[in-house]
């Protein structure tokens, strides 16, 4: 019995020091990929299932984005994912300041540099092509 | 009688039903105006709420990335060296200590200091141990990598998303003043590193960013504000964030209107803001600020 209770205790502990430190290889390659003059801020890891009918971007969060800034948004999908990731950022005014995914066109873009001239808190939306299931991540860097 | 008590349900479910949308309503998260933080409101603050407050507060790293672009050199004095890990005996001091070095730790590995982070590293270890998130905090793979200095991507991701993984988990277990606490730590910080270097660098790009703080200074408020009255250190900690909103109070942020304009860049797409932000700050303004922020973090580290 002693031996069992043990165990489980060195499953448990061993599983959490494993969580602490597992990080996803998708954010890991994406965040790698985001070119080599890109200084990492954050990512946004984002998995959604199929919407019931495409419409608003799903995902929503935001940031504080600062004037004189470069940033660059990249965007990475994990390979079962039906969709692929799009983000549109708005102001605080609701205003959409830029999108990667073009309507007119239908082009969605990997990767979006954002030169910002107006320092404040943005909304950021995420969702996949179409409403479709997926699971992806937005990184945010600095670029020079 | 029985259609007296079915009248009496009838005004309970009303009464009921309308004390439900009110609560619904004011359960909604609202910015607070520029000059008040209802303490109210902030108690009922989610968790979901706080974490995308935590997103607005600005990174250290973009205040060293500034730092370098207007080619500022590195300086250990900014640094809070004086800080002891071993002397930090409560949670309080341990989660804001983990905050200040973290900031540090963001400006050291911008400009690539990494030699010099491991003794910051040792004491982020030992604070992070202390309130038991250390798993959360990749000690060895922060070192080799700052050993290495081969790797500056790297490190800064897992420097930042071993605090990322703090934060989530202080904040996800019901520890969500710690969460605050090291949050106000590096805004701290990084606010100080800012204020010291304009003093001898007093280019208007930094000073903007000074400026543009007084943003996220109700955010910062909002996060300490549900535990002000509940403990002494808070309370003193809320009054020393007041004081800084203080000196904001006449800094004044302008905008105007514009649109976007995108081009297509390697298959990327650049997009150039138009709209702009302008901060109108005295010199007279800027002093307090550098002042008022002085002499609260150096309290910070000197009480530590």
């Amino acid at each position: 019995m002693k031996k069992y209770i043990i165990s489980l205790l060195f499953l448990i502990t061993g599983g959490l020091l494993l969580h602490g430190q597992t990080t996803d290889p998708l954010v890991t390659t994406c965040v790698m990929n985001a070119g080599p003059n890109a200084k990492y801020l954050k990512d946004f890891r984002v998995q959604l299932g199929k919407a019931a009918a495409p419409g608003e971007p799903r995902y929503k969060t935001q940031m504080s984005l600062w004037k004189n800034t470069k940033y660059r948004f990249t965007m990475c999908n994990s390979e079962d994912s039906k969709g692929k990731l799009i983000l549109n950022i708005k102001d605080e005014t609701n205003k959409m300041v830029l999108s990667s995914f073009d309507k007119n066109t239908g082009k969605i873009y990997p990767y979006i540099e954002f030169v910002c001239n107006k320092s404040g808190i943005y909304q950021l939306h995420f969702d996949f092509t179409d409403g479709q299931q997926g699971s992806g991540v937005g990184v945010v860097s600095m670029v020079r | 009688m029985r259609s007296r008590f079915f009248n009496f349900l009838i005004l309970i479910v009303f009464i009921f039903c309308s004390c439900r949308n009110s609560a619904n309503s004011s359960n909604e998260f609202v910015f607070p105006e520029a000059d008040s933080v209802p303490v109210g409101e902030a108690e009922k603050l989610s968790a979901e709420a706080i974490a995308e407050i935590s997103k607005n507060i600005s990174s250290p790293v973009e205040i060293a990335n500034l730092l370098q672009l207007l080619s500022v050199p590195f300086s250990p004095d900014y640094l809070a060296s004086s800080i002891d890990a071993n002397r930090q005996s409560t949670a309080f001091d341990k989660a804001l200590t983990l905050g200040i070095l973290g900031a540090d730790l963001g400006y050291l590995n911008m400009y690539e200091k990494t030699g010099s982070s491991i003794d910051i590293l040792s004491s982020i270890k030992k604070l992070a141990e202390g309130i038991r998130v250390g798993q959360y905090f990749d000690f060895e793979s922060i070192k080799r990598l700052s050993l290495n200095k081969s790797n500056l991507d790297s490190l800064l991701f897992l420097s930042i998303d071993s605090y990322t993984q703090i934060d989530d988990y202080l904040r996800t277990n019901g520890r969500g003043q710690l969460s605050s606490l090291m949050i106000i730590g590096v805004w701290m910080e990084a606010q100080y590193l800012a204020t010291q270097v304009v003093k001898q660098f007093p280019d208007q790009r930094l000073r903007d960013r000074i400026g543009e703080q007084k943003i996220i200074l109700n955010d910062l408020i909002l996060l300490a504000s549900p535990y002000c009255t509940k403990d002494p250190e808070f309370n003193t900690l809320c009054s020393d964030l007041q004081e800084i909103k203080d000196k904001y109070r006449e800094v004044r942020i302008t905008y105007t209107i514009g649109e976007p304009v995108s081009v297509e860049k390697d298959g990327g797409l650049v997009v150039e803001q138009t709209e702009t932000s302008t901060v109108e700050m005295t010199d007279e303004q800027l002093s307090g600020i550098i002042e008022i922020t002085k002499q609260i973090r150096d309290k910070l580290i000197i009480n530590n």
